[in-house]
């Protein structure tokens, strides 16, 4: 009896291996995003936009004849929980891995992924970087299997002092207030670099703890003694709602410029004090014409709403991958991960604003950049409310694009 | 000038929203000698309630009412769940409160969804009580701050100067004697419990339209308010009082002072050697202001360990 249940063990094992290199072994994409706790609310928009990318995918055909797998990991909000998770992934087979929600989790990603690699050859992973920001991952950090689909906080303030300028809502005097991390600071660096292009003068500049803070008002009157024209900030969730309320409380008329206002609940819990504030985004159904509204349509078919925030430059991140992966054709049956890298630096697609590119010097993604106001009269309306986005200028992806840093090194394979 | 006003009159308007929140959990511990960890998560439930319920009882019917549903809930959690665990010790209590919070969370993200809902200061309330300087003060602040204050003369007599108070207190202080003299001490407890959370809920009603609601509120807010009991001194309602305020003066002051290290030391001629070390020599203070409140309860547990007011220690 036992015998018996052993070899057919040893049968059923070697014809496992037998059928694993005879078939192709199916791609697999892991998600390691935020899924539950406090943050989850935008990993979970990740995951929609990423799921949509591979529906997508599999809907052209999968790669080499098969679906490709999404595999979905809980990183718990923090790098302790995406370092683990990405173990998992890659001993779960996963080739390539996803993550936007926090430059704090994206930096330990892209390093693990990097010595990973680095002690691998052959089984590489890649880092497919759909939203963490901070500058230094396309910096100091740089790699070769690190790609970002999302601008940073240099693109991001240019597009937005450029578009505000030239609406003539920008004035001369700008505060700065960010949050005080790896995304803040380089908000606050950048909206200082910028002075000359926008024509202002940043007349004081805030950090401030991340999440933290109930009552801006300590803020808000350091921002009326400095009395400005214009508040640049790259704060997100309450501390970007909490810092507008307070600031129209105060009865305050400074305008803001924003990354961020267009995340789902903001301008359904700020109400009129939005109107005429500014965000610089990566999407704006209004602005995509005939292509951007069947994009939405197909989005809102799939998903249930229309692709707000970080869903977009998600959805266009996954579909640099797709086309990315058609271009390379399978090695014994298997993806190769250099060549789908190799591949992604020379992927081009055309996305609802315009052509979106992958630079090889720092695998920092070139995407086109909207700037919108908050106006009544946009077409699209956000959170149940009158109000909506409305797009006052486009930049190609070449015009919003800025310079690769200096102290990116990156390593080639040969 | 103006800045400092506003900025004390900032603070101690926090000040009072803190308290509004710490009172019930400080009131609640010196009953029970357990910390609530839920108790913030009846400041959340007051705001979602009274933003479900404004739609048809309008704005004030929502503030009055909302408080009272949460205090109930607050009664049935102290009589079903946690009279269950009482005898079981305080670390079941602790990590019953901490499941409950949790729970609590996950309901609000349920029925309300992951991002802010649209609960907002009404029209009517939205105007400028005075102006300082170049900006408008706004009256919601000013009402928040009366609400906090009326509220605390009001337990404070009811505690000090009538029969009920008197039996609170025995039942608190010597919970087996007020038993024998006849008192139903199960019953204040469940009261008390009852109370501190409508009190939450009521913060949580009139704030949570100023600032913002969100599933997060409750684990914003509940870190401050267990700073707050802490350093005032667990069970004194003064004590809470008095750290509320000291937080949201401290806090707010704390903001608007541009200095780092590196300007003390430049006192005594050091400035260019401490510029030139960085790190936390040249930290502004201003960037530490939400962290200062926590530096603070440092200082009280090492130097007072039973809190400014506290009496047991």
């Amino acid at each position: 009896m036992s015998t018996c249940r052993l070899s057919c063990l040893v049968i059923g094992a070697a014809l496992c291996v037998a059928t694993g290199l005879t078939f192709a072994a199916p791609v697999k994409i892991g998600l390691v995003e935020t899924l539950s706790g406090p943050q989850a609310s935008t990993g979970l928009l990740f995951r929609t936009a990423v799921r949509y990318g591979v529906d997508r995918m599999n809907a052209a055909g999968g790669w080499n004849g098969e679906p490709v797998q999404l595999l979905e990991y809980d990183n718990q909000g923090g790098p302790t929980g995406a370092a683990d998770k990405l173990k998992t992934a890659i001993a779960d087979g996963v080739q390539v891995i996803v993550q936007g929600a926090s430059s704090a989790v994206g930096g330990q990603l892209t390093e693990d992924v990097r010595k990973y690699d680095m002690r691998n050859p052959g089984k590489e992973v890649l880092y497919v970087n759909v939203g963490a920001e901070a500058m230094e991952l396309t910096g100091e950090k740089c790699q070769f299997y690190h790609f970002r689909f999302t601008g940073n906080a240099q693109v991001r303030v240019k597009a937005l002092v450029l578009g505000m300028k030239q609406s003539n809502a920008l004035g001369t005097r700008v505060y700065s207030i960010n949050q005080n991390y790896s995304w803040g600071q380089d908000m606050e660096s950048a909206i200082v670099e910028d002075a000359s292009l926008g024509g202002y003068q940043v007349v004081d500049k805030t950090l401030h703890d991340v999440n933290k803070i109930q009552d801006f008002a300590p803020y808000v009157a350091k921002i009326a003694a400095a009395n400005v024209d214009t508040v640049l900030t790259g704060n997100w969730s309450n501390d970007l709602l909490l810092l507008m309320k307070a600031t129209r409380a105060a009865g305050l008329k400074d305008r803001f410029g924003t990354v961020f206002l267009d995340q789902p609940g903001n301008l359904g819990t700020a109400g009129d004090i939005a109107l005429g504030h500014f965000v610089v985004h990566a999407f704006n159904p209004e602005a995509g014409g005939a292509e951007g509204e069947r994009f939405v349509a197909d989005y809102k078919a799939k998903s249930g709403h229309i692709p707000v925030f970080i869903e977009p430059q998600t959805a266009f991140g996954m579909a640099m991958v797709a086309e990315a992966l058609k271009q390379v054709k399978p090695e014994h049956g298997a993806l190769s991960v250099t060549a789908l890298a190799h591949a992604l630096e020379t992927t081009r697609i055309n996305t609802p604003l315009g052509e979106m590119s992958m630079r090889g010097a720092d695998h920092q993604a070139l995407l086109p950049m909207v700037v919108s106001t908050v106006a009544r009269d946009a077409k699209f309306k956000a959170d149940d409310t009158d109000m909506g986005f409305k797009p006052v200028k486009v930049f190609s992806a070449s015009d919003a694009a800025t310079p690769v840093q200096a102290n990116c090194k990156m390593q080639r394979p040969d | 000038m103006d800045t400092l006003i506003v900025s004390l009159l900032n603070g101690v308007i926090y000040g009072l929203l803190l308290f509004m929140v710490s009172a019930g959990l400080t009131l609640v511990f010196g009953m029970m000698g357990v910390l609530n960890f839920a108790h913030a998560s009846f400041y959340m439930l007051g705001a979602y309630f009274a933003y479900a319920l404004q739609g048809t009882l309008g704005f004030w019917g929502a503030v009055v009412v909302s408080p009272l549903l949460v205090g109930l809930i607050g009664v049935i959690v102290e009589r079903f769940v946690l009279r269950r665990v009482h005898r079981y010790g305080h670390g079941h209590e602790l990590l019953l409160t901490f499941g409950l919070s949790i729970i609590i969370a996950e309901l609000v993200k349920l029925c309300f969804g992951n991002f802010p809902v649209n609960y907002r200061v009404p029209a009517s309330l939205d105007f400028a009580a005075f102006a300082v300087g170049n900006s408008d003060y706004p009256f919601y602040r000013v009402l928040m701050g009366a609400v906090a204050i009326a509220m605390f003369v009001l337990i404070f007599l009811l505690l000090t100067r009538t029969r009920v108070g008197i039996v609170v207190r025995s039942a608190i202080y010597k919970p087996r004697m007020a038993e024998a003299l006849g008192h139903n001490v199960p019953a204040v407890f469940m009261g008390v419990f009852g109370v501190g959370a409508a009190l939450a809920g009521l913060a949580g009603a009139v704030a949570g339209a100023f600032y913002t609601t969100n599933p997060n509120m409750a684990i914003d807010l509940g870190v401050v308010v267990f700073v707050v009991v802490v350093v005032g001194g667990l069970g004194s309602l003064s004590g809470a009082m008095l750290a509320s305020l000291l937080i949201g003066v401290v806090t707010s002051l704390a903001v608007g002072v541009d200095a780092s290290l590196a300007d003390l030391l430049g006192l005594i001629g050091a400035r260019a050697w401490a510029e030139r070390i960085g790190g936390l020599f040249t930290l502004k203070l201003s960037s530490l202001a939400a962290t200062i409140p926590f530096a603070l309860m440092l200082v009280v547990l090492l130097v007072r360990p039973g809190g400014l007011l506290g009496e047991k220690a």
